[in-house]
């Protein structure tokens, strides 16, 4: 029983990494006003691009690196039109997951020879004999360096959100843009800068999704709503990164759970437990969103002459 | 920048809004059609010789046409549930999820033999995917309404779970689903219970005309009659709407269960019409594409015939082009994407209308008290 439970948490932790890194941009971008819905297209894309580099370039960090490329030219694409045309966010985050959907399962069919071969994956932070210690060693020295950077992440993000210039700045244009540009701050710009880190962490996210977790891409939508699952996230979290999360963590340990219990023999149909995340993610939605305070000009455009 | 000047130098104040926003409305297609050219040509085809074959494939021939038609079924009954929600200013963009309980629901009765007429069975097929697919609207639509839950993520969430369900009902539940088919499956579709082919040697059924008879029925009931009106009135100012009267919160909830109404439809057309069974997975990317409809028809029901048939043309003549030019066939999707980015990237106005999409029921109060605040002041 024990290591039932020992195993699933070591899982919740796995899964939950690539949600809690795809959150922290998304926490930022949506801190300064702008709901990037693109992060499910933008995973994909990132889960993609660590696929085929880790793949052809045989590098870990070549993978990494042109993950972040990429996902900050599709952050720069979505700040693009949200920001600077002023498009609607809703319209503009489902149209980009549209187009990255397609584009990604017609590279993907164009890379044939990454679908069965496993790529090297990202090693664990410890050394081997640190695994073998009871409970501590499966649960935290035996997981991936990306599980670590997920789960340091959020308090750094935490910190530069409240205790420096730069945060102060992407609240104050989430929440009053108008005081923000007559104090003198670029409102345009800072927005251009969340939304290119939230493109640039959801790339990360579906990179570790693919690297970390999964081991394979698969075509037709392999991010599976997670990033609507992070939107979710941010909404319950109260867009505050730590506390944000703790939910993707609670996230994490439902899709652990509904994978170990299709693999048990059990009296639920495994097409339920499927649903868990999704269900969790619902109800946590009407539990919580009262509580959570809404960044004032969440979704709004800004136009800088509407004063 | 430059098209705001033209906006200002065009004085002419009623065609001249129209002739702009139609404008914007097909430059933004053709852009979007030039980048989806550039994208064939990098993938080794010449992007001339692609697009003639996807104009053969979608108007070449009755077969073409036909195939457009069929295609165009789901896109126009999707398109206008979700323009109704535009109209009211809610997301309702889980089109998929009801699509696949309303086919739940039609297959059913669909697959039982009750010895009926066929029109009788058919309508029972559609009452059975109305409840089904009305109930699973309930959700959002009363989270929505009464809790103040964003209904953009509840009702993608609502879309996967239905993907499960579906996938629940084809492989377990005893009397609908086949048993030892190579994929999950329903039964066959009872004959009496099947939609009639018009055409010989098609596979055109009554679907895409009962959607367009739809669409001008919503078009009629935005326009002319009182529940239209007060629609239309919370979606262009929830403040004014609700200051006049409206129970904005009932409102929501009919119209978020009206487009789910209407995405049952359109599943049990699919499945009646076309598929003859309930597949696992029978829909994808429909969900996306009929918000691409709706937003290129402005919300608009009679917009939503044309937009509709525009990208079943699209994407019939789509799958033509990568049959015979093996462009690869997600091609059509990234095009219809990138025609939307184009449009509404290009279109900076039209933002503006919509870009209310938080429930502010929560800044209401806060603006009346600060109004409530700033009357005292002035007051003192």
């Amino acid at each position: 029983m024990v290591e039932i439970i020992i195993d699933w948490l070591q899982a919740a932790l796995r899964w939950a990494a690539p949600l809690l890194i795809v959150s922290i941009g998304e926490v930022y971008a949506e801190r300064s006003g702008v709901i990037n819905m693109g992060i499910e297209g933008i995973m994909l894309f990132g889960a993609l691009a660590g696929i085929a580099v880790g793949f052809y370039m045989k590098s870990l960090l070549m993978a990494v690196i042109i993950t972040i490329l990429i996902g900050a030219l599709l952050g720069l694409i979505v700040a693009f039109l949200t920001v600077s045309r002023r498009t609607n966010q809703v319209v503009t985050g489902l149209m980009v997951n549209m187009a990255c959907l397609g584009a990604t399962d017609a590279l993907f069919s164009l890379m044939s020879e990454t679908r069965q071969s496993r790529v090297a994956t990202f090693p664990a932070l410890f050394p081997q004999s640190m695994h073998n210690i009871p409970v501590l060693g499966p649960l935290f020295f035996s997981q991936p360096v990306s599980t670590w950077v997920a789960f340091i992440l959020p308090f750094i993000a935490g910190f530069i959100l409240y205790k420096t210039r730069w945060g102060l700045n992407v609240r104050a244009v989430g929440d009053n843009p108008k005081a923000a540009a007559t104090a003198g701050l670029s409102v345009i710009k800072i927005k251009y800068q969340t939304v290119v880190l939230s493109g640039i962490f959801a790339a990360l996210g579906g990179c570790v999704l693919t690297l970390a977790e999964v081991g394979y891409f698969s075509a037709g939508g392999m991010a599976a709503g997670r990033g609507f699952i992070v939107m979710a996230a941010c909404v319950v979290g109260g867009w505050d990164p730590i506390r944000t999360a703790f939910i993707c963590l609670a996230f994490g340990a439902a899709d652990a759970a509904q994978l170990r219990f299709q693999t048990a023999n059990s009296v639920i149909p495994y097409q339920f437990l499927q649903m868990l995340p999704y269900i969790i993610t619902i109800v946590a939605l009407a539990i919580m969103v009262k509580r959570s305070i809404v960044p004032k000009t969440w979704g709004a455009a800004y136009d800088p002459k509407d004063v | 920048m430059n098209e705001k000047k033209n906006v200002k130098t065009l004085k002419i104040p009623f065609l001249g809004d129209l002739a702009v926003s139609f404008g914007r409305t097909v430059l933004g297609i053709v852009l979007g059609l030039i980048t989806g050219g550039i994208l064939i040509a990098f993938s080794g085809v010449n992007p001339f010789l692609a697009y003639g074959s996807l104009l053969r494939g979608a108007f070449g021939s009755m077969q073409a046409l036909s195939n457009v038609l069929v295609r165009a079924s789901p896109l126009l009954l999707g398109g206008v549930g979700v323009a109704l929600g535009i109209k009211a200013g809610v997301w309702n963009i889980g089109m998929e999820g009801y699509m696949y309980l309303g086919a739940i629901g039609a297959s059913i009765v669909g697959v039982m033999d009750l010895g009926l007429p066929p029109v009788v069975h058919i309508f029972l097929c559609f009452i059975c995917a109305a409840i089904f697919s009305a109930a699973w609207g309930l959700i959002p639509g009363y989270l929505r309404a009464y809790k103040g839950v964003n209904e953009v993520t509840s009702t993608i969430m609502m879309s996967y779970i239905a993907i499960y369900l579906t996938n629940w009902v084809v492989s377990n539940v005893p009397f609908v689903a086949e048993v030892g088919s190579f994929y999950p499956m329903s039964k066959k579709f009872v004959s009496s219970a099947l939609l009639p082919i018009l055409m010989k040697g098609t596979s055109l059924h009554p679907g895409p005309f009962i959607a367009i008879v739809l669409c001008l029925v919503f078009h009629f009931i935005l326009n002319y009659t009182p529940f239209g009106y007060r629609t239309k009135m919370l979606g262009a100012n929830p403040h004014a709407a609700r200051y006049a009267g409206v129970d904005s919160r009932k409102q929501i909830m009919i119209i978020i269960m009206i487009g789910a109404v209407i995405g049952g439809f359109s599943g049990a057309v699919e499945s009646m019409g076309l598929k003859r069974r309930l597949f696992m997975e029978f829909v994808t990317g429909v969900g996306y594409e009929s918000v691409a409809v709706a937003l290129l028809a402005g919300g608009n029901p009679l917009g939503v015939i044309a937009a509709a048939l525009f990208f079943a043309a699209l994407k019939a003549g789509g799958a033509t082009m990568s049959i015979e030019t093996g462009v690869i066939s997600s091609m059509n999707s990234i095009i219809i994407a990138l025609c939307m980015l184009f449009v509404i990237g290009v279109g900076v106005v039209d933002g503006r209308r919509m870009k209310k999409i938080v429930d502010n029921s929560k800044d209401d109060e806060d603006d009346q008290e600060k109004a409530e605040a700033s009357v005292a002041k002035e007051g003192k």
